[in-house]
């Protein structure tokens, strides 16, 4: 069994609660996510058009952070179905951060560890969602069981535009797409 | 590696440290020290020492005690908020999981921004002790030029409040307290009215020139719209100036999503193509800033001219509800040349307002004109709704006015499916029907014994120029009146009370922040009261600490429509930090008068009695008691009351944090049309006006935007075009050959996700999620020559101000967006704003009615050439003690 998130990038309006329940729950000093939301553009005035990612970890199936980690600080916990970090076995070599292509593991140099999304797992062995689950006011995320997800999303896709292929880690991710997010030719805007 | 992964790390942050370090070991400091009995033992943030563990790892995130924790702030919702604390330490935050999550019965899901509370309350720059500015002087003010740049020095609560005592009693001795100025704060209030009085402010602030719309016979800003479950009827929701992805955190844009997906269309008129728009899909029909009237007179020309053809006007509905559309719906006594239509045809003023006539003025093409028209018209089922923005306009005073009236032409009030009303804050797509009835503290008012109060708008300028212009408060104009005044204090009261419970941060947030820090530094004395080291304290010559809701007893907020959200206390003070009620009471003290007189009940009573008082009108309208309040109740609170059965007991009403009512599309809540009974019996349910229907000819605001004695346009009763003199009219030097002006950009302020107005600014979190950037169209961008990111500096006769570039295609070209409530930062040696303060360039300009014009402002901007900014997150947090 593998677990992962659903996003409704359709419903996203790029608030960034989802981001900032993250860096509660995880306790995060102000320069570190473990999920971030970026904006981006597509087209011209007028027809121009937004969207929004999510990026958190995808708790891949075949996840590159824990084939190059040399201490098997980053495991595949096979029980949850998702990837974890073992905070005791990490020698802070960022090979993992270098390695996966979503940019997803965050060195933080105050610890010399990497760190990332652990799904919240903690939250879940305690029946809540996780935090960025239960926060988001547009009810654009979930997190279950990945087959699940995509039979519940058949129309779902784990490729957009700005998003490396999946066919490099096999992403437990489901995503109903804008429409913009389809098209080439986006821009990054920081709002 | 893909290009996704090297964004992400433009836009995360690597080298941020700055800040950072600054908050990490703060928030590792307090959560050491713990919450309870911390006073004096906190370290400050300067230590540089690693920052706390993080991710779930060595961290308990799941045993201890949930608690209701405030989210105060004035951003338009009002959500719930909770905090798990362990042994006095809050570990985590959570929101509204009372219930499973259905559209029938919503969570109460809060933002970023109440996730992010606990890095304001816990912070390291909170300020924690009473303290005076280094070179201040009792009753001199001492070198006055230092305010805003001068060291402070920590002082006992028994001195700062000697001090601020000694400075009032010598005011009111020598000038008397007309020379107090106290622009906020709902407990200072009391103690200055016991004293002998204050100065007082006023101003149109959010609404702008909704505020008139009453006076025409609607509702209170327009306020009568239909419930939620209501707005599936319709074909359209048209939305002016809306942004409630932005604005209107919590479940309005999931709502609006609803609506979208059952296949309602959506029509956007903006300069700015935002995220609710994109949400919704909307077709987007660019307007500048202010031009919203002249559009709505293209539209109400064209639907008057294809009126023949196509039926789209509903004239019995006009003539049955509303006086002075056309001349014979005139009220007598009235120039019947004076109606409506035939100002809208130009018959007697030989301008006829067509799709081309309005083009000019908005910028949107005829033919968007002429099908919003068709849209407007009586076959179709909209709802054409508005937030306030497109009211904070100088010179907008009738475009309220035309708004509803172009609704009653397609007669889109009060049935199923059609309404005309503000649509904002948290009653966005869910009009504020009451379905409460608020809780009540307990406390009297207390009035102010002083009339004078100075338009917010005029405030700066009054206090330089010794005189102002007395017009009694904005939606009770008194004639106006030139008065002579002499402000020699400004005291700064801290957080405003009741259902708002909001910072008010006057300096800040009023127009012409430059000539606001020249008031601050010619007056003899500045006392502020906060909780953060904003520009108010920042410019003062003592602050008081006050404690952040979190500290405080509780309170109850009559805010969401369909909940009531109740909060109580997180922790005791912080430091040395007291509540402002407290504040106020020591001060009383201080002046020699009985702190009782103002506050007879303790401030756990006032709490009690918010929700002992409070009321569901069930689906018959009787209010239903929300608490059930038992004798043991009463006595463990030790405060008076009388049981009462309710409908949730009390406690379990306060540890939920929030009472909520299940809805349906059948209960009658649903069935709340606005406006309704009149509508359906005009003569037994009479709108409150001379003629007891909508006035669409309004002798009352002719009259009143006249009494006001206020130049800058006309006092008129039939609603007009007013040329925007601080808008797109104005850019340019002459209108004819259309040569532009040398402020040829027109700047809006958009309310802003990393603040509530200016509360928030210096939260970490906020800062990395939000950069507050200048938004800049790409086609000027081009013609300037400025990329992503660049510094730009915006410059005006006000101020100048520095911003980083966010190129967009979204912004209507002409326009420049300058998100609302950056903190000010002058460098005092080129006088420029580094911190983007909306307010260095919004000037004390206005127009007949008083009106505030925050999204009506001309400005120039280029390539800064001087030293480029940091990003936010990277400047230093200001940590005094």
């Amino acid at each position: 069994m593998r677990q992962g998130f659903y996003y409704n990038e359709e419903n996203c309006t790029g608030c960034r609660a989802c981001q900032i329940a993250c860096c509660d729950k995880n306790d995060l000093s102000a320069d570190v996510t473990f999920r971030q939301v970026s904006s981006f553009e597509t087209g011209a005035f007028p027809q121009a058009r937004g969207f929004h990612y999510s990026l958190t970890c995808n708790h891949c199936e075949s996840p590159a952070c824990v084939e190059v980690c040399p201490n098997e600080a980053m495991y595949i916990d096979e029980e949850d179905g998702t990837v974890q970090h073992d905070d005791s076995k990490c020698i802070g070599c960022q090979y993992c951060a270098n390695a996966c292509p979503y940019g997803v593991p965050r060195y933080i140099e105050e610890i010399s560890l990497t760190h990332k999304c652990d799904g919240c797992i903690t939250l879940r062995r305690n029946g809540e969602q996780p935090a960025c689950v239960a926060i988001c006011p547009m009810r654009a995320l979930e997190f279950g069981d990945i087959d699940e997800l995509r039979a519940a999303h058949p129309d779902g896709v784990d490729k957009i535009s700005v998003l490396p292929d999946p066919s490099q880690t096999t992403p437990s991710i489901v995503i109903t797409p804008r429409k913009a997010a389809l098209e080439n030719g986006y821009r990054t805007v920081v709002l | 590696m893909t290009n996704y992964l090297e964004k992400v790390r433009e836009t995360s942050a690597m080298s941020r440290r700055n800040f950072i370090k600054a908050s990490a070991a703060a928030t590792a400091a307090l959560t050491a020290t713990g919450l309870t009995g911390c006073a004096n033992q906190v370290k400050t943030a300067d230590t540089g020492e690693a920052g706390p563990n993080v991710g779930s790892d060595g961290r308990n995130l799941v045993d201890g005690t949930w608690v209701s924790a405030a989210c105060w702030h004035n951003c338009g919702g009002r959500c719930v908020n909770k905090v798990l604390v362990q042994d006095g330490v809050v570990v985590r935050q959570k929101t509204d999981d009372t219930h499973e999550d259905s559209y029938d019965h919503p969570q109460m899901r809060g933002c970023g921004r109440g996730r992010s509370q606990r890095q304001q309350v816990f912070s390291a720059d909170r300020l924690k002790y009473p303290m005076k500015r280094k070179h201040w002087e009792p009753l001199t003010g001492g070198d006055k030029s230092l305010r805003g740049i001068d060291e402070w020095e920590r002082i006992s609560w028994d001195e700062a409040l000697t001090y601020v005592a000694d400075e009032i009693k010598h005011v009111m001795d020598a000038y008397g307290p007309r020379a107090i100025y106290c622009p906020g704060g709902d407990d200072i209030f009391r103690t200055l009215a016991l004293n002998g009085g204050y100065t007082y402010s006023h101003s149109t602030s959010s609404v702008g020139n909704w505020a008139w719309l009453h006076n025409y016979g609607y509702g209170f800003i327009g306020l009568e719209g239909n419930d939620r479950y209501d707005l599936f009827n319709s074909d359209y929701v048209v939305m002016f100036g809306s942004n409630p992805a932005w604005s209107s955190a919590g479940n309005p844009s999931w709502f609006y999503k609803h609506l979208k997906d059952a296949g309602v269309k959506f029509i956007a008129i903006d300069p700015f193509f935002n995220d609710s728009y994109d949400l919704l899909d909307a077709e987007w029909i660019p307007v500048y800033p202010g031009s919203d009237a002249a559009l709505l007179l293209g539209v109400a020309h064209t639907m008057l001219a294809e009126d023949g053809e196509k039926g789209l006007i509903d004239w019995d509905f006009l003539h049955t509800y509303a006086s002075g559309f056309d001349a014979e719906s005139m009220p007598e006594g009235a120039d019947p040349k004076e109606n409506f239509m035939d100002y809208v045809l130009g018959t007697y003023d030989g301008v006829p307002k067509t799709a081309e006539w309005a083009t000019e003025h908005c910028g949107a093409a005829p033919e968007a004109i002429r099908k919003l028209a068709e849209v407007m018209g009586k076959a179709n089922n909209v709802n054409l709704f508005s937030a306030f923005a497109p009211g904070r306009i100088i010179n907008a005073e009738y475009f309220p006015a035309i708004f509803a009236t172009v609704g009653l032409m397609g007669g889109h009030i009060g049935k199923p499916g059609n309404s005309v009303t503000t649509s904002s804050n948290s009653w966005a797509a869910n009009s504020r029907t009451d379905m409460f009835v608020a809780g009540q503290t307990g406390l009297e008012p207390l009035p102010n014994p002083i009339d004078d109060m100075i338009n917010d708008v005029d405030a700066w300028d009054a206090i330089l120029e010794g005189k102002y212009l007395h017009t009694g408060m904005t939606y009770l104009f008194q004639p106006g009146e030139v008065r002579d005044i002499d402000i020699h204090i400004i005291y700064h009261g801290g957080l405003n009370g009741g259902s708002v419970g909001t910072e008010v941060c006057s300096l800040q947030t009023k127009p012409n922040l430059n000539k606001g820090i020249e008031v601050h530094r010619k007056v003899d004395f500045v006392v502020t009261q906060a909780y953060t080291y904003n520009t108010d304290a920042r410019y003062s010559d003592i602050v008081l600490p006050v404690t952040t809701e979190w500290e405080r007893e509780g309170r109850l907020f009559n805010y969401q429509k369909e909940a009531m959200i109740a909060y109580g206390k997180v922790c005791e003070p912080l430091f040395e930090a007291k509540s402002d009620q407290q504040v106020a009471r020591e001060l009383a003290e201080k002046l020699g008068l009985n702190p009782d007189d103002a506050f007879p009940i303790s401030e756990k009573q006032q709490y009690f009695n918010q929700l002992a008082t409070a009321a569901l009108l069930d689906e018959t309208g009787t209010p239903q008691p929300v608490a059930t309040i038992t004798q043991e109740d009463i006595d463990a609170w030790g405060v008076e009351g009388t049981p009462q059965e309710g409908l949730i007991p009390l406690q379990q009403w306060i540890d939920q944090g929030v009472f909520s009512v299940p809805r349906s599309k059948d209960d009658a809540y649903a069935a709340c049309i606005g406006y309704a009974a009149f509508i359906e019996d005009p003569v037994a349910n009479p709108r409150p006006t001379a003629s007891g229907k909508f006035e669409i000819y309004s002798p009352t605001v002719r009259d009143m935007f006249a009494s006001t004695t206020r130049e800058n346009g006309v006092a008129s009763a039939t609603p007009v075009w007013q040329p925007i003199l601080d808008g797109y009219e104005g850019s340019f030097a002459n209108w004819e050959t259309k040569e532009k002006g040398p402020y040829p950009y027109i700047v809006y302020n958009p309310h802003y996700l990393r603040r509530s107005h200016s509360t928030f600014d210096n939260v970490g979190w906020l800062r990395n999620a939000w950069a507050h950037p200048v938004y800049i169209s790409a086609q000027d961008a081009r013609e300037k020559g400025i990329a992503d990111g660049d510094t730009v500096i915006l410059w005006n006769d006000n101020g100048k101000t520095l911003r980083p570039a966010c190129v967009t295609e979204r912004l209507m070209p002409g326009v420049v967006g300058l998100p609302h409530g950056g903190w000010v930062d002058i460098d005092e040696e080129t006088g420029i704003d580094r911190g983007g303060a909306d307010n260095i360039l919004c000037g004390s300009h206005t127009s007949v009615s008083g009106v505030i014009g925050w999204n009506s402002c001309l400005i120039d901007f280029a390539k800064y050439d001087g030293e480029p900014l940091m990003a936010d997150i990277e400047k230093p947090q200001t940590v005094i003690f």
